[in-house]
């Protein structure tokens, strides 16, 4: 059997002093991605689809108060604690390093969404609608998810899978900066760079050393694919 | 035939039918039964560049369109605005173009005004009735009882309707924004001879002092700015560019800065000319600066005397060696830079205070330098209307001066109510609105004549104080028109053709399209004939006109008159005793002024600082909320002078205690099922102040009472109520 092995391992850093949690990425993946319009009643019971969220800290008391702006998406863990769980294996790694969500075989037993300290996994607990002509939005790269089905950030696997076709038939490597996802692409600040983590001198595994850098939870052993870089500065705190 | 001649034919026939063998019948995955239209093969997208217009910054975009329609937004890398990237607004456009609630053919309104009872008619029917009615006009010579209102305009469609309203007399074309920078280009002209607008060098500078400017959601140019910011932080190898925000509300903007400097409601001027006395007192101004402008530093000193640091820290309310640091800093690090923006311009005393602002910048020198701030050049703006012009064209509306309004955009919630905009125009016998979807304005029209959306429109975009050298960003349709709808300047040329006479000669072009493609040859410098076309679909295919020209020219010199700026004491509608908070309304990151109300994806967003999702709130300090018994979510009535609305109340940190915040954007009665009824305008609050005779844009001027009415707000919020305390659980 031929053994699955990638030249790819996806990851992402994301500087926490460029962001400045504008909410540009929120969008942009839920254009990209056919994530459902949650009224607000759904999202009054906490069931918000957002695949990506800016987490808002406050910190001190006024006026010495300051705000960080913290985007979590799904982290892409080398030891995710959503894949031994799944019992159907809707969710499994793929040889890329990613965190792959297999949308017809869920059956939506929610294990994984439990087992997700990043709580990053939404699932369908209603059926969405798009009212036409608000449909003919919806990306045809990407199935849109019924009810029951656990949903979750793919680093926008389709972009990839495209990418790598291109670069297939040049006969090439994918090149750093080729492929983005949505986020990373309209974040106004660069805050996120996205790129080969295999490769150390692209620009996300350069920065993946900076001396800022740090993981999500890192104490719980999950070995995320997703660098924060910590926001310099804001000494008046 | 010789034998071997026979078999060289043969091999070559053989061969080449054998070559040809090798390639696939069948080179698509999807055989077609029905085959579709020309250009479009299924499963392959095209991309098509064009411009955003959901706020006026410009932006250039990339359309990915795939089976014939829009998919995706992406930013135009080519763009010197935007750079490839975009933000949350610019990314729903796709949702004005399908959004359910469109107005899909022209409507006719058989209900009393404002109940929306209207009736699809044709476009004959339609045009029919607008072109009677200004013949009716022309006929007895009243071409001057026409208006025209839109918001700020730029590029050709500014000089279309400008040639429209010449070509019947009027001079009631007003172009009118709530949040437009037109009291900068003001200070501009008084501060340096020059009624343009800046452009400020953020991602070179050191020290960035924002009085207010919110530029990372609001101010000028967002997605430039914001990136330019990452710059600032990030981009340069050893130097980390400092940031220090001045408000009394932490903004977006604000909660990225190192330090914040929450400065009473209308005190920054003085907070300004305060570090600028400092700076002066103790020669840290820039020397060179000063002499190649002819500035006398003790004279100016003597003139500032005024502001010693001990009145300053008590009129702004800031501790005494926090001033110091901040002003020492200022000076101290170059290049550095301070911007003025609307959270202080729309005060009473904004004018002075946005040139104190602009003082700082010419201690430090940091006019014309890298880091610091330039002129930004382009065209100007196409007729920026002023208050006083919009109070005007109300008293000739209230008087029944004018019999036909044509309205493009959607006033009727974006002008404060206090200038009575609403009831006057009501007294307008015939209302026209060119708005895609049924919003405010629309309700209350008795024609709608619907507009494309963005995407389906032709168009140039001129960004707002985008560049140091000239863009112009050029729209074109990426998918067929969905609805029944005409593009508004196409409508007006077609009236102009229909009267005849002067409007009809005003328009030589056939067409939209060719009127944008002569107008951009011109300002090329080009003839427009058939060579044009070539260079025409190469600027269509790059998404305009970017950085052309010979560059600037311009600098900054300052004209200081003997005198330098003095800001009044700040004036409030609304007694102390009654009215204890402030109110300050502010664009909302999501909608801008409201535009974006209507689109869902904008509505789920999660404001950035509340979290608050599908609806409108006000922020209260907790230490006020404690003491008026206010808690997160309550229901409470906020109360001005002008009246009072019931909204969610949030608690919020980062505040004032002695001030009151509301975003703007909500409060629509139409606007499609998403935004109808959904929160509330708090520009129903806001008192008009005036000095003398003259308004002023005072919006933050306005001061309220809270009071709690009940524990049921019906808030929601997508992130932690109270807000995460927890920032050390996760390491940041």
């Amino acid at each position: 059997m031929k053994k699955l092995t990638s030249p790819y391992t996806w990851g992402m850093v994301i500087d926490l002093d460029r962001c400045t949690g504008c909410g540009a990425c929120v969008v942009a993946c839920q254009a990209e991605n056919n994530v459902a319009v949650c009224g607000k009643k759904e999202i009054a019971e906490g069931r918000n689809m957002h695949w990506l969220r800016i987490e808002r800290f406050w910190v001190g008391e006024y006026p010495d108060v300051r705000v960080r702006f913290l985007p979590v998406l799904c982290q892409h863990c080398k030891d995710a604690p959503c894949e031994p769980v799944c019992p159907v294996y809707a969710s499994y790694h793929n040889p890329d390093g990613l965190n792959g969500q297999v949308y017809n075989r869920c059956v939506g037993t929610r294990y994984c969404g439990n087992n997700c300290p990043y709580a990053v996994r939404v699932f369908n607990f209603y059926s969405h609608e798009w009212p036409p002509p608000l449909d003919n939005q919806l990306s045809p790269d990407i199935t849109v998810r019924s009810r029951g089905v656990m949903e979750k950030c793919t680093f926008c696997v389709q972009r990839i899978r495209r990418a790598k076709e291109e670069a297939g038939g040049e006969g090439r490597m994918i090149r750093d900066g080729e492929v983005q996802p949505a986020c990373a692409q309209t974040c106004p600040s660069e805050a996120l760079v996205f790129g080969n983590l295999a490769d150390p001198k692209s620009r996300v595994a350069r920065l993946t050393r900076s001396p800022r850098s740090f993981k999500l939870l890192e104490d719980l052993g999950t070995h995320p694919s997703v660098t924060y870089l910590k926001g310099g500065g804001r000494e008046h705190v | 035939m010789k034998r071997r001649t026979f078999l060289q034919l043969t091999g070559m026939i053989t061969a080449s039918a054998w070559l040809s063998g090798c390639r696939q019948g069948n080179e698509r995955l999807i055989p077609y039964l029905v085959p579709p239209d020309e250009g479009v093969t299924p499963g392959r997208a095209e991309y098509y560049a064009s411009s955003c217009r959901s706020c006026p910054a410009g932006c250039g975009i990339l359309v990915r369109v795939s089976e014939g329609r829009a998919k995706k937004i992406e930013g135009n890398p080519l763009h010197p605005v935007n750079r490839g990237k975009l933000c949350a607004r610019g990314q729903s456009a796709l949702q004005e173009l399908y959004h359910p609630d469109r107005v899909t053919r022209p409507l006719r309104r058989t209900g009393p005004r404002g109940s929306g009872k209207f009736t699809g008619i044709s476009w004959e029917e339609g045009l029919s009735l607008l072109t009677s009615d200004l013949a009716g006009l022309l006929r007895h010579g009243t071409g001057d009882r026409l208006a025209l209102i839109t918001p700020e305009l730029r590029g050709t469609l500014a000089e279309l309707t400008a040639g429209f309203m010449r070509s019947f007399g009027s001079s009631r074309r007003l172009a009118f924004e709530l949040l437009s920078p037109d009291w900068l280009s003001e200070a501009n002209r008084r501060g340096y001879g020059l009624a343009d607008l800046p452009w400020y060098d953020i991602a070179e500078t050191r020290y960035l002092l924002s009085f207010g400017a919110d530029f990372v959601e609001s101010h000028l140019s967002p997605v430039q700015y914001g990136n330019a910011f990452g710059r600032m932080r990030q981009g340069r190898n050893t130097v980390r560019g400092h940031f220090t925000y001045v408000g009394g509300r932490m903004s977006l903007t604000g909660a990225s800065a190192d330090r914040w400097l929450p400065a009473r409601p209308g005190s920054e001027g003085v907070l300004a000319l305060g570090m600028a006395r400092l700076i002066l007192a103790e020669s840290l101004f820039d020397r060179d600066a000063l002499a190649a402008n002819g500035v006398q530093a003790e004279q100016l000193l003597r003139r500032l005397d005024g502001y010693q640091l001990p009145r300053v820290a008590e009129l702004t309310g800031l501790p005494r060696h926090v001033v110091a640091e901040v002003a020492r800093e200022f000076a101290a690090t170059r290049p550095s830079l301070a911007m003025a923006g609307e959270s202080v311009a729309f005060q009473s005393n904004g004018r002075e205070s946005v040139r104190a602002v602009q003082l700082l910048n010419l201690l430090a020198g940091n006019l014309n330098r890298p880091g610091g701030v330039y002129p930004s050049t382009g065209p100007v703006n196409g007729g920026a209307g002023s208050l006083a012009e919009l109070l005007s064209l109300i008293g000739d509306m209230d008087s029944g001066r004018i019999r036909t309004a044509l309205i493009y955009g959607n006033p009727v919630h974006s002008v404060p109510p206090s200038t009575g905009f609403r009831q006057a125009l009501r007294k307008v016998p015939f209302i026209v609105s060119f708005s895609p979807i049924l919003d405010d304005t629309a309700l209350e029209a008795d024609l709608v004549l619907p507009d494309h959306a963005a995407l389906e429109s032709w168009g140039d975009v001129v960004p707002l104080a985008g560049a140091r050298r000239e863009v112009v960003g050029l729209m074109q349709p990426v998918v067929a028109p969905l609805h029944d709808t005409r593009p508004f300047p196409e409508v007006l040329m077609a009236v102009a053709r229909g009267l005849g006479g002067g409007p009809a000669a005003a328009f030589p072009y056939q067409s939209w399209p060719e009127m944008l493609k002569g107008s951009t040859a011109r300002r090329m410098g080009l003839p427009a004939d058939e060579n044009f076309e070539g260079v025409w679909a190469g600027l269509l295919q790059r998404g305009g006109m970017f950085e052309t020209g010979s560059g600037p020219t311009e600098t900054y010199r300052p004209v200081f008159g003997p005198e330098p700026p003095q800001p009044a004491p700040p004036r409030f509608a609304g007694a102390t005793g009654d009215y204890p908070l402030h109110l300050q309304v502010y664009p909302s990151t999501a909608f801008h002024d409201g535009r974006g109300a209507a689109l869902p994806w904008l509505q789920q967003l999660p404001d950035p600082l509340t979290t608050v999702v599908w609806g409108s709130w006000v922020e209260i300090n907790p230490r006020t909320a404690a003491g008026l018994g206010i808690r997160q979510g309550d229901l409470v009535e906020v109360t001005s002078p002008r009246g009072s609305l019931r909204v969610p109340a949030v608690i919020y940190p980062g505040i004032r205690p002695d001030m009151v915040a509301i975003p703007l954007g909500q409060g629509h009665r139409g606007m499609g099922r998403y935004a109808q009824g959904r929160g509330v305008n708090p520009l129903e609050l806001v008192e008009l102040l005036r000095e003398g005779e003259e308004p002023l844009p005072a919006w933050n001027a306005t001061r309220v009472r809270v009071t709690r009415v009940s524990g049921r707000g019906e808030l929601v919020t997508a992130g932690h109520p109270e807000g995460s305390y927890r920032s050390d659980l996760v390491g940041i």
